[in-house]
């Protein structure tokens, strides 16, 4: 393991030094401090049993404060780190034609270096979490220091395949490096993306691995060549399978292809993963849509489709004047803009923007106005692409600009370049001559929260000379694409109780970190991990869906990762056309009261090891979404609660655990209960309730009376479900 | 880790969650709210009637239930069991309910600031709630609200303290009130050590160490964390365990129990001393000593003498009042100074330097266990001295009970005038209490001056004779002073 490169302490750490207090009134000496300082400050007094600090080796970064259960931790004193070392961006004042990368990484071994050894390795790295793909960061940081770019390459492998993409277009500040232990302590981050920029600036992202044998025979549609379709196809072909994937447009990679400029993303880079998956095999069929009608015809054909197929619609603000021509959305002038730059002629635009040209004309010496609805990344890629074209840009947001969506990193390079960014306004009409948009009329808003709509004023509207309007307020679904994929999109919002080892991180601590501009890193993490565990999850059998698709516009790192988890839950599943095969993977999951449940639970589970299946055994509460999208075969089994004559029905923990579950769509299910005098309605309850998720349930048991019938009723329920699910000789 | 908590885990056989109708009822989230039910409503009872009721004490629902009845149950409850009263006391009870935003549920948001309380206050532990058991005590005494005064002033009082506690539960975390400011905590907590409930703890600590979640201390899905700052994996008394279930509820490795223990076990075994603990037991001695003292004459004389310079109205004099307790507490803690002057050890170190309560120091080597030993004889003389209401009034409850329903000749119920017990048989009973509690701090001193008293002492037979002495000396003088308070009646 390599060794902590020594901190360096900045001068006014000597002033006032760092101390650590321990509540002993309180410290319970449950060691959560003591595991997670990466300094090793913390140690046990074993015989007070309560934790104790060394101030000369904290670094003050209050990881301990942060995730002590008793809040019996205070820390004082200044950050122990030094200053973050970030690359300079090219200052474009004359950005016209000039189409080279704005963002630089680091350009030496040695500012790579500072900046990795500022990454202290921490022993439970909120980091991780933060990250959409859980990149092991501590590790490649750590092969960084090693000098080691293929080991740091492999460690990233393990969770993404576009390192090179994502250094340069995630926000990390609301991801990875919001959460970072600085961050969250109120300092710098780790330039995390800069340093994941420098290994793949420095070696080539490997290819695909040597296809494996776990998907071997499968075959798979993908549908869409976006970042979630990249995900799937990589994890699929590495695993063996056969990949077809169908992309609408002429070129492959989706948003990622067209979306982002160039000076951005450069087109190097944004070629290069399918360049390497067709290399490896992946059949890709560029120009071909896949509409709704035709996903039951890839079904047949395939083993299993993922659709990733994106948000391609564009959204359109419904303002009087929005159907003058000079009006065109984002996804039309961007692809139009990125061709014209590549071909370095930045007056000649085709057709649906030729207007310009004439205005250019007539205008004279002033360039013509592009006015861009939305101050959202796409919005500020649109503007500075038509800075790029000799064009001025004016952006108008209605929300405020503290609750702006787009990176602040963004939006000052946005306008060091000239583009001109009116947050709290909005157009409340657009005006043309000849039919062609001419003037806009922008009205100022007002907001006070973030989560409430802003509100227009009352005043009179301030005219703009306009030549061009171009719609940047986001995408949306296919609505016919999303209607054949039931309950999308997918809110990402994390209810409930929040999971325990997220709580444990200290990563859901607040105030939210200044770093991450008040976004609360760590709700934000949890309603992203939501999605990702629904991304495992078929949304009908044979059918899974991730990216934009399941949870409508997303980001490409989490795009990625949900298609990679897509097609890791296709090639565990295994699913075959025609007869589906006996299931490999049972979980007996059962509410039990006084233990009669779980005895016939346990003989359940036992007769069916007669099969090659692998059978789990959990109580109720532990069957978990994890759990569950590693099911072939579940069976739930529940005591009857209620008097003899009413209220019976399944137990409350198993009512409440079925409204619960998410959809699981084909999802073979058994139901049993044990019952005293008589089940009465139960298991119909519980049929229509997992019906109602789109489960199949094929096998029924009411084992009962009382508990001396349960090995000779668990017994034939067994056997009724070995006829039913393993048809053949495992039934014998 | 077995030599830090092997003398104070309960046998694994002493769980009372073995029992499946025990633990059903424990996981029950109804379970806390079902024990504060009925003190809820007693207690708004108080509060109502004892503004809007008879103005005869003793025929007044609030004053007779609270002074009669209460105080002494909640001994009882202290002595037997440990924090029973604090799982089902109406008054935190009523202001988690409101902090938690539910009866009985297990909600996520909780409503207040949830503040820390400040750490340089909360290094003072248990001191806080006897400083303010102190104050709550001087005011009773002042507004004579126990003994029995108006029964407005026991419905304010009680409002007071509800007040005060909602007020800091909305503004600090958990049961901050409960822990650092009741007036009861500290008595609950240091009396209640002799009982014969461990409390919540671990089933296996390994299984804890290793739990990534812990979610007995952060909240998980059936149980909020622990409201009282315990972890049931390191407990090794049943000071600060509040009973509530929330632990056994939360884990989620079903890890957690409810244990029995040998009476005396959390005053004798605990291997972590704390000092906080220690000087609350003594300022709670020399509090109950002044509560007998100032029973007898030559007290009311000081008190009259010291209010005519002070130009105080009222008895009890607070120059007085905090005077003599501190002195008593202070002449306790010199009794043990001067032993430790005389045994310790010369070739030892005692000194750790720290703030109050990490520091360690020759004098605490021995009046912080010795402390512990006289929790008994301390405990028996509170008990004894809330005997007296107890027998001469106890029965008042029933007339009182009449009273409130409407019955205008509630007064003349023979069970108005009963008495359980007179005097001199009162005062028997309350010697013999404190024999009792003697005998106890007796057996209770002789283990821990064994096992930490003598290991740092030159002539270890000698120290533990004066140990013990001294707690003998303790219950004399107790005892003494009830026969003398009898006299001056």
């Amino acid at each position: 393991m390599t060794q902590l490169a020594a901190h360096e302490i900045p001068a006014q750490a000597a002033d006032r030094p760092l101390h650590v207090t321990v509540l002993i009134d309180r410290c319970a000496g449950c060691q959560e401090c003591v595991v997670r300082c990466p300094a090793g400050a913390l140690s046990m007094d074993s015989g007070r049993w309560v934790a104790v600090a060394d101030d000369s080796l904290c670094v003050g970064c209050r990881q301990c404060e942060r995730t002590c259960p008793f809040s019996a931790i205070t820390v004082r004193g200044p950050l122990a780190v030094a200053a973050r070392n970030e690359p300079p961006h090219s200052r474009l004042e004359q950005p016209t034609g000039d189409n080279s990368e704005v963002r630089a990484g680091f350009a030496s071994w040695d500012e790579a270096l500072a900046e990795a050894s500022r990454c202290l390795d921490c022993p439970d790295p909120t980091c991780v979490r933060g990250c959409p793909a859980h990149n092991d960061i501590p590790s490649f940081i750590r092969a960084v220091r090693d000098r080691d770019l293929v080991t740091a390459h492999e460690v990233i492998r393990l969770t993404s395949f576009l390192p090179d993409v994502c250094s340069r277009v995630c926000d990390q500040a609301s991801q990875c490096e919001g959460s970072c232990t600085w961050s969250l302590a109120g300092g710098e981050p780790v330039a995390i993306g800069k340093l994941e920029r420098f290994i793949t600036d420095n070696v080539p992202v490997p290819a695909p691995a040597k296809p494996g044998p776990a998907g071997s025979g499968l075959s798979v549609a993908v549908v869409g060549s976006g970042p979630a379709g990249i995900g799937a196809a990589w994890e699929l072909v590495e695993a063996g399978a056969e990949v077809t994937v169908y992309e609408r447009d002429p070129e492959p990679s989706g948003l990622i292809g067209w979306g982002i400029p160039d000076f951005t993303l450069p087109q190097e880079v944004s070629a290069r993963p399918w360049q390497q998956l067709t290399a490896a095999g992946v059949d890709l069929r560029c120009g071909t849509e896949v509409t709704a009608d035709d996903v039951d015809r890839l079904l047949t054909e395939h083993d299993a489709v993922i659709l990733a197929h994106g948000a391609p619609m564009p959204l359109r603000m419904p303002v009087p004047g929005a159907d003058l021509d000079g009006v065109v959305d984002a996804s039309s002038f961007l692809k139009a803009g990125k061709a014209a730059l590549e071909n370095g002629d930045v007056i000649s635009l085709p057709d649906s923007l030729i207007g310009l040209a004439e205005a250019r004309d007539g205008a004279g010496c002033a360039s013509p106005l592009v006015l861009v609805l939305g101050a959202g990344n796409t919005a500020l890629d649109v503007a500075r692409t038509a800075r790029r074209l000799g064009l001025r840009a004016v952006c108008v947001d209605w929300v405020d600009e503290h609750f702006a969506l787009a990176r602040p990193d963004e939006l000052a390079e946005a306008r060091e370049e000239g583009v001109d960014i009116r947050f709290l306004h909005t157009v409340s009409s657009l005006e043309g001559e000849d039919g062609r948009v001419r003037r806009a009329a922008l009205i100022k808003t007002r907001q006070h929260r973030a989560d409430r709509r802003p509100k227009t004023l009352h005043e009179a509207p301030e005219m703009l000379d306009v030549d061009l309007v171009v719609m940047a307020m986001g995408y949306r679904l296919h609505p016919a694409l999303a209607a054949r994929l039931p309950g999308t999109p997918l809110a990402r919002e994390a209810r409930g109780v929040p999971d325990r080892r997220w709580l444990a991180s200290g990563i859901l601590a607040s105030p939210a970190p200044e770093f991450a501009h008040g976004k609360p890193v760590g709700r934000l993490a949890l309603g992203r991990e939501v999605a990702l565990t629904a991304s495992s999850l078929p949304l009908q059998e044979r059918l899974w869906a991730a990216g934009d698709a399941l949870v409508g516009p997303s980001t490409v790192v989490e795009a990625m990762s949900q298609g990679r988890r897509a097609a890791a839950a296709v090639i565990s599943a295994g699913p075959t056309r025609g007869q589906p095969r006996p299931p490999r993977r049972v979980l007996v999951a059962y509410e039990s009261r006084t233990g009669h449940t779980e005895r016939a639970a346990r003989l359940i589970a036992d007769g069916l090891r007669s099969t090659d299946a692998v059978v789990r055994m959990v109580p109720l509460r532990e069957a978990t979404l994890p759990e569950l999208a590693d099911t072939d075969l579940l069976i739930v089994g529940t005591w009857v609660e209620g008097m003899v004559v009413g209220g019976v029905r399944p137990a409350a923990a198993t009512r409440s655990w079925l409204a619960g579950l998410p959809r699981l769509a084909g999802l073979r299910v058994a139901t049993f209960c044990t019952f005293a005098i008589s089940p009465k309605q139960t298991l119909a309850t519980m049929r229509g309730e997992l019906q109602d998720h789109g489960m199949v349930v094929i096998a029924e048991g009411a084992i009962g009376p009382g508990a001396r019938s349960i090995p000779r009723a668990a017994e034939r329920f067994t056997g009724q479900l070995l006829a039913t699910a393993w048809p053949g000789p495992a039934a014998g | 880790m077995a030599e830090r908590f092997g003398p104070s885990d309960p046998p694994s056989g002493w769980d009372l969650t073995r029992n499946p109708r025990v633990a059903r009822l424990l996981r029950s989230r109804r379970f806390q709210f079902l024990l504060i039910l009925p003190n809820q409503l007693v207690f708004w009872t108080v509060i109502f009637v004892g503004l809007l009721g008879t103005v005869v004490p003793g025929l007044n629902f609030g004053t007779a239930i609270t002074w009669y009845i209460w105080f002494c149950l909640v001994f009882v409850m202290m002595v037997v069991v440990g924090r029973a009263w604090c799982a089902m006391c109406p008054f935190g009870g009523f202001a988690e309910w409101i902090q938690r935003r539910t009866l009985w549920q297990r909600t996520q948001k909780v409503l207040g600031l949830g503040r820390k309380f400040p750490e340089p206050l909360a290094r003072y532990g248990f001191l806080l709630p006897v400083a303010t058991f102190l104050l709550l005590t001087w005011i009773e005494e002042y507004f004579n609200i126990a003994g029995p005064g108006t029964p407005s002033a026991t419905s304010w009082m009680v409002v007071g303290i509800v007040t005060s506690a909602l007020l800091f539960f909305l503004i600090f975390e958990r049961r901050t009130f409960c822990r650092y400011l009741c007036p009861l905590s500290a008595l609950i907590g240091t009396v209640g050590s002799m009982g014969s409930v461990a409390g919540f703890r671990t089933k296996d600590r390994e299984v804890c160490l290793s739990c990534e979640t812990k979610d007995c201390m952060r909240g998980g899905e059936e149980g909020f964390g622990c409201p009282w700052y315990t972890w049931p994996a390191s407990a090794d008394s049943n000071l600060a365990c509040g009973l509530c279930s929330e632990c056994y509820k939360a884990c989620p490795s079903n890890n957690i129990g409810m244990y029995l223990q040998k009476p005396l076990t959390s005053v004798i075994a605990p291997t972590r001393r704390r000092a906080d603990v220690a000087w609350a037991v003594a300022l709670l001695w020399g509090l109950v000593l002044y509560q007998q003292i100032n029973a007898l004459s030559i007290y009311a004389t000081v008190d009259t003498w010291l209010n005519s310079h002070l130009a105080f109205p009222h008895y009890p004099n607070p120059v007085a009042y905090m005077g003599l307790i501190v002195a008593l507490a202070l002449l306790t803690a010199g009794v043990m100074w001067t032993i430790s002057r005389v045994f310790a050890r010369k070739d030892m170190t005692f000194t750790v330097k720290g703030n109050f309560m990490e520091r360690a120091s020759r004098f605490r080597a021995y009046f912080v266990p010795l402390t512990y030993g006289m929790i008994p004889v301390v405990g028996a003389d509170y008990f004894a001295r809330q005997l007296p209401k107890f027998f001469q009034h106890a029965t008042r409850i029933v007339p009182a009970v009449q009273q409130t329903l409407g019955s205008q000749t509630a007064i003349k119920s023979p069970l108005y005038q009963m008495r359980l017990l007179s005097n001199p048989h009162i005062v028997g009973v309350q010697v013999t209490i404190i024999a009792i509690g003697t005998l106890a701090a007796v057996w209770s001193t002789w283990k821990i001056s064994g096992r930490e008293i003598v290991p740092v002492s030159r002539g270890g037979a000698a120290v533990r004779v004066a140990s013990l002495s001294l707690v003998l000396v303790f219950g004399a003088v107790a005892a003494m002073l009830y026969v003398l308070m009898n006299a001056a009646d």
